[in-house]
């Protein structure tokens, strides 16, 4: 099975809705996932990104909508008709079954012969690196090795679509990165359309085409991760993607004033009045011998090639930075310093 | 509070003689005087010999194996279903079927043979295969809950739903995956069902059937040494059938660990 095989679907999602009764877990979704694509469905929990996962797998019904793969309406298919590939968050292995088993359970489900199921066994282990394991049982797997099997068991359907329910959250931290690289990998290798959902902004924005950044059943923005992070389209996209600092401003004429720097508001409705600038911690740089000074060093923590410098403002704000290592190395705690914008266009927030 | 190993070899000590008084010693007890011969004449197989001519002894005891066997098993083929169900969508009704199964311990025995009889078709009221019906109700209390325990030991949702998505109806899912997993609860299930129904005395008395448990009253009634070898011969038999059961529940766990 590779690339060239296999014929990619497109994924599309029409206004599609889920309403628990008064409460709208999805409320108008509108998605189109490219052939090939990966899309990473990124929220807070309760914003309606698995809700909308598990509509595209058959296991929830929408309200209202329609869900196409490659123009064909499938609101009324079957989740077992559906030829969708899932990996669950965990312990979705069949526990009685070995690991060729499980890979081997969805061919059985399709009444595929002896020889071509034990063939794409053997390609799925080889997929995944596990072929040493092929006769295990899942409780004798790492979590990292079971999350493996479960992408094998998803893929060996060979399905229209790849669907990732938060596959690494179970995960220690080392294994997570490491399967997500491997996830990304398989997903390349193959060019399988993907609908990746995740509450971890880092692992969305890494492994992902297009992250779509989604908020009380809504998506407020998709796009690509550079996009995403350095155009935000809206407040809670700026602040909920990457680290954002909030400082406290007036706006007159359309600019606000920052550490002494006029700075152009984008996107703003009011003309004058209280705002906050919306800052990234890679766009204040923090000075030291200066007359000017404007605020206070709290932290100062090393991250390799970078630092980030916690400052705090006269006012009491806490004020991210972050700078090369080798230019902050002078700031301790309890120096005073002067922070200074490098950006001339900012987004502004009412609250 | 620990405890020292002395007292602890105090405590299984006197366990082990209170169980061997009152539990072993009686069988043991029982044990030899079937065997003897009456007025001190050495040991025999009589009693024994007596109990196979008696009529009925072979017949009654098939009527009791055929019986609970079919008890169980439609027991199992109604409540897996009925539990998988309600630990899946059925959450808001789980409440009323665990009523509804709990009635069987609550009605008394003979209104429920007398009234669930009336209710029967004719076709069943004069076979004794109605019994099944109610070894099956009688059954439900404990199948209820021993299948409600490991099917909530398993995370029955994501490994329904997993199947469902790798393209595998609703029959295979439960025979493939759901089966498999809570075997150990339904082993306990059936052979909780086969174990009520093959003793079951008082609704079998009440309807008038003959099975082991009915025809060993009559029976004993005649022969007190036959009487006692017939207690030895069920003890034994009841034993002998729970190894067979332990035995097959770890085959099947030991097969499974063997293949991994």
């Amino acid at each position: 099975m590779s690339k060239k095989d296999r014929v990619s679907s497109t994924l599309e999602l029409r206004g599609v809705s889920r309403h628990f009764g008064p409460v709208k877990a999805l409320d108008g979704l509108d998605l189109v996932v490219a052939p090939g694509e990966l899309v990473a469905l990124l929220g807070p929990s309760g914003c309606g990104k698995t809700t909308a996962l598990r509509i595209v797998a058959g296991l929830e019904v929408a309200t209202s909508g329609d869900l196409l793969v490659n123009g064909e309406r499938y609101n009324d298919v079957a989740a077992n008709a559906r030829d969708m590939g899932m990996v669950f968050q965990s312990y979705s292995l069949f526990p009685n079954l070995s690991v060729s088993e499980n890979i081997e359970y969805g061919l059985r489900a399709r009444k595929i012969g002896t020889a071509e199921r034990s063939k794409r066994v053997a390609q799925m282990l080889e997929l995944v690196a596990l072929e040493s394991k092929a006769k295990a049982f899942p409780h004798q797997l790492s979590g990292g090795q079971q999350q493996r099997v479960a992408l094998a068991r998803a893929l060996a359907i060979e399905p229209r679509v790849l669907l990732l329910d938060e596959p690494l959250s179970a995960l220690d931290a080392q294994v997570r990165g490491q399967i997500r690289e491997e996830i990304r990998r398989i997903q390349l290798e193959l060019g399988i359309t993907t609908l990746f959902v995740t509450h971890d902004q880092e692992e969305a924005m890494t492994i992902a085409d297009r992250v779509g950044v989604m908020s009380q059943g809504r998506l407020e923005q998709i796009d690509t991760p550079d996009v995403l992070y350095n155009h935000p389209a809206t407040n809670f996209v700026a602040s909920f993607v990457g680290v954002m600092n909030k400082i406290s401003s007036q706006i007159s004429d359309g600019q606000v004033e920052i550490f002494g720097k006029r700075l152009k508001a984008t996107k703003s409705e009011k003309s004058a009045g209280q705002v906050y600038a919306l800052i990234r911690p890679e766009a204040i740089i923090v000075k030291t011998n200066t007359s000017n000074s404007n605020a206070k060093v709290l932290t100062r923590s090393f991250l390799g090639a970078s630092s980030n410098i916690v400052c705090q403002l006269s006012d009491g704000t806490i004020v991210q930075s972050l700078m090369t290592s080798a230019g902050s190395g002078d700031l301790h705690p309890g120096s005073t310093v002067e922070l200074e914008v490098t950006t001339s266009e900012v987004l502004v927030t009412y609250d | 509070m620990r405890i020292s190993s002395l007292q602890k070899w105090f405590i299984v000590g006197f366990a082990s003689l209170l169980g061997f008084t009152l539990f072993i010693l009686p069988v043991i007890a029982s044990s030899i005087y079937s065997f003897q011969e009456p007025g001190d004449k050495g040991y025999t197989f009589k009693s024994y010999t007596w109990l196979l001519d008696q009529d009925g002894f072979f017949s009654s005891m098939g009527t009791s194996l055929k019986l609970a066997v079919l008890a169980g098993v439609i027991n199992i083929s109604l409540m897996v279903p009925t539990m998988v169900y309600l630990n899946l969508k059925g959450q808001k009704f789980k409440s009323l079927v665990d009523f509804i199964c709990i009635l069987p311990l609550v009605i008394p025995v003979v209104s429920l043979a007398i009234g669930a009889q009336n209710a029967m078709p004719s076709f069943l009221q004069n076979s004794q295969y109605e019994l099944v019906f109610f070894f099956v109700i009688i059954g439900l209390p404990f199948t209820y809950r021993t299948l409600d325990t490991s099917l909530q030991a398993i995370s029955l949702k994501t490994l329904v739903e997993a199947s469902r998505s790798l393209g595998a109806s609703w029959i295979r899912t439960i025979i493939r995956v759901i089966v498999p997993a809570i075997r150990g609860g339904i082993t306990g299930a059936l052979f909780l069902t086969f174990a009520l129904s093959i003793g079951e005395y008082t609704i079998t008395s009440l309807l008038h059937w003959e099975t082991f448990p009915t025809w060993t009253v009559v029976a004993s009634q005649q022969n007190i040494l036959g009487a006692i070898a017939l207690s030895v011969f069920s003890f034994v038999g009841a034993i002998a059938l729970l190894s067979i059961i332990a035995l097959f529940s770890k085959k099947g766990v030991r097969q499974a660990e063997a293949e991994k």
